[in-house]
């Protein structure tokens, strides 16, 4: 159970984040763009719907917000219970997490009663939303005490104050992409006129670069105090993970500028073709973006700053050879021989690495590789009609499926003695690789089933992109877990790559099902550029000795 | 056919929630940057205490330390905070010459679990 408590506690952080996004970014989109106040005297259907939709998603947002504390809180005493093998209180109640978590409790439920009751029935009222403004700010400071900064002793006031910013300028920017993205649903729906849309894309365009102002200005020395040195930022989970947020912020900001250019080309020539038919779909991919990034960033709050660890920081070169190409590993040791070398594996005194170990993930890992890469070759020669057969790609899914359900974990079903379910409720890691096999199950079927429907409303293909998305956020925050901090990082590397690599493909196929050309061309080959990248990563692929 | 492709897509739905249910472990924030093994060996038959300095603060009364004997036996031993926050100090029964490593588990105070092994040789 340890381990499954273990993992709901990690995924419950990146929801904790999209649900205080939908509240702090409603709230600051109230305030600042919506201010409803200036229309008590000339409402008008558009007014009242739009102020509504704002109010829903914050109301929403702030009662989700307070079931996820809840469940963290409960997550927390279970894991003590199952470490500890013990009742964790009274203990557990004096601690700053169990305080601080009952106080951000406490003011997210009084946070979400108020807006349902109290602002939703005022919503012209610009003192009732200065009120609920002042109940997020409390409830924004109580979470300061939950944040990694609250337990450290150098700079403990300025890095927990810079973590605040940090999270309610990423809510922000975030929360208010979630209210274009409503926006844009009452758009398509004809509940508001066409004018809404660019209007609220243009007064939100200055506000979203205020956020990234904050997230940077906030950000930079959080990491300068974390990470003190380039191999930091390279050989330590704390700095790779880092290194993927600066890509993730990358790719949402290259969004965020191509909304803009389309809206100030709108403003300047009233040219209305890509404000309404590319930028809704950008803006959906830079959802896709965000949610990835604030799980990311959830997946940050678990490691080890750089400083702390300089003593199992990996070098440049151990890092890059992780990556070094190689004739990929078509045979497998024997599974007796991979047992023999266990207990040794796993023992704490004596401990001696296991080149069967080693191998064996070698070869899964190689030989999913070879299966994705002739996957992605097939998928390009998908687009030349001559080579119309190869649109089944997807097959290829099933069969490493199936491979992987045979292989991943060594000890359990079939080959080992742990039981198919018991393995996946002690242990995390085999849980998410279960997971992981009944996603490339789906992504095989769904996508094979979509590929050959010849209904050209069929929502199907979009089901693919998702799925590719959840994966990658799998991959993101999937860890290996063990006693050797640098073999662990240098085994998760990888994965955190194959992540970034599986949502590009993800935005790239999305855009492919949704834009016009020449952007479709041009998403539909990255996506297919980024499927090939995984399956190279994978071929190519080498654990440490550990 | 429109009722079954409902199902369908609502199943899916649900498959899809189901697949977000995942992430890595934790690896925490309670990390040891300095203890006394490194400077000071331990001799055979005499009880000693073993200093463990900790980056952040840490709540000792869910934290857990074992000793580990040869053939991965442990053993439960007594924490007590040090004088400077972040510091624990373990009581260390009197030991033969051998291999040992001590297991703990830390509950910092951003809430995160660390568990790690510290090896050391007792001398004769």
């Amino acid at each position: 159970m340890e381990g499954i408590a273990d993992f709901l506690d990690s995924i419950i952080g990146g929801i904790d984040l999209i649900c205080y996004s939908l509240v702090i970014g409603g709230l600051v989109w109230g305030l600042f763009i919506l201010r409803p106040w200036e229309y008590a005297h000339k409402q008008n259907k558009v007014h009242i719907i739009l102020t509504e939709q704002t109010i829903r998603l914050i109301y929403q947002g702030a009662f989700a917000l307070a079931i996820v504390q809840f469940i963290k809180i409960i997550l927390k005493i279970w894991l003590m219970d199952s470490i500890l093998e013990r009742w964790p209180f009274p203990e557990f109640a004096s601690t700053t997490q169990f305080i601080g978590g009952i106080f951000r409790l406490s003011l997210a439920i009084a946070l979400a009663t108020f807006v349902y009751s109290v602002l939703r029935h005022n919503a012209y009222s610009r003192k009732q939303w200065f009120n609920a403004a002042i109940i997020a700010g409390l409830m924004i400071i109580s979470g300061a005490w939950l944040v990694h900064a609250a337990g450290r002793f150098e700079y403990r006031v300025i890095l927990m104050a810079l973590t605040t910013i940090h999270q309610v300028s990423a809510a922000v920017w975030i929360g208010g992409v979630f209210q274009l993205v409503s926006i844009w649903q009452l758009t398509r729906q004809k509940q508001i006129p066409d004018s809404y849309w660019p209007d609220s894309l243009r007064r939100f365009s200055r506000l979203g670069m205020i956020a990234v102002a904050g997230i940077l200005l906030s950000g930079t020395p959080m990491a300068l105090n974390y990470i003190t040195s380039w191999n930091g930022f390279i050989g330590t989970g704390y700095g790779n993970i880092l290194l993927v947020k600066f890509l993730l912020l990358a790719i949402a900001l290259g969004f965020a500028w191509l909304n803009r250019r389309a809206v100030l080309q709108y403003a300047s020539s009233a040219n209305k073709h890509d404000v309404f038919n590319r930028v809704p779909y950008y803006i959906e991919a830079e959802t896709f973006v965000l949610i990835t990034l604030l799980f990311t960033a959830a997946s940050l709050a678990s490691q080890p700053p750089a400083i702390d660890i300089p003593g199992l920081t990996a070098t440049w070169g151990e890092v890059l050879h992780s990556f070094a190409p190689r004739i990929p590993l078509t045979t497998s040791p024997s599974h007796a021989a991979l047992l023999a070398g266990e207990a040794g594996r796993t023992a704490i005194i004596g401990q001696t690495p296991s080149a069967a170990a080693t191998a064996w993930s070698d070869y899964n890992h190689n030989i999913a590789g070879i299966f994705v890469t002739v996957m992605s070759l097939f998928a390009m020669l998908s687009y030349r009609k001559s080579l119309t057969w190869t649109r089944y790609w997807p097959v290829g899914f099933i069969g490493l499926g199936i491979f992987i359900l045979l292989r991943a974990d060594a000890e359990t079903w079939p080959n080992g003695t742990m039981g198919f379910w018991e393995s996946m409720l002690e242990n995390g890691e085999i849980f998410q690789h279960r997971i992981a096999t009944l996603l490339v199950f789906l992504l095989g079927g769904i996508e094979l089933r979509a590929r050959m429907t010849s209904d050209p409303e069929s929502k199907l293909p979009y089901i693919f992109p998702i799925l590719c998305a959840f994966g990658g956020l799998m991959l993101l925050t999937h860890s290996h877990v063990g006693f050797q901090a640098k073999s662990s990082f240098l085994i998760q590397i990888g994965h955190t790559f194959m992540g970034l690599f599986a949502l590009i493909m993800a935005i790239g196929r999305w855009l492919e099902l949704k834009l016009d050309s020449p952007g479709k061309n041009i998403a539909g080959f990255i996506s297919g550029f980024a499927f090939f990248q995984i399956g190279l990563i994978l071929i190519f692929y080498q654990e440490p000795l550990y | 056919m429109h009722l079954r492709t409902c199902q369908m897509q609502r199943l899916l739905c649900r498959l899809i929630l189901l697949s977000c249910c995942y992430t890595g472990l934790v690896n925490a924030h309670a990390v040891v940057t300095d203890y006394s093994l490194k400077l000071q060996t331990v001799s055979a038959g005499k009880a000693s205490q073993v200093k463990l300095n900790f980056n952040s603060n840490i709540e000792l009364g869910l934290s857990q330390v074992f000793l580990v004997r040869t053939g991965d036996v442990e053993e439960v031993l007594s924490v007590t905070a040090g004088k400077e926050p972040g510091v624990a100090l373990i009581d260390m029964p009197a030991l033969d010459a051998g291999v040992y490593a001590l297991h703990y588990k830390i509950f910092a105070a951003d809430g995160h679990i660390t568990e790690d092994v510290i090896h050391f040789t007792v001398q004769p």
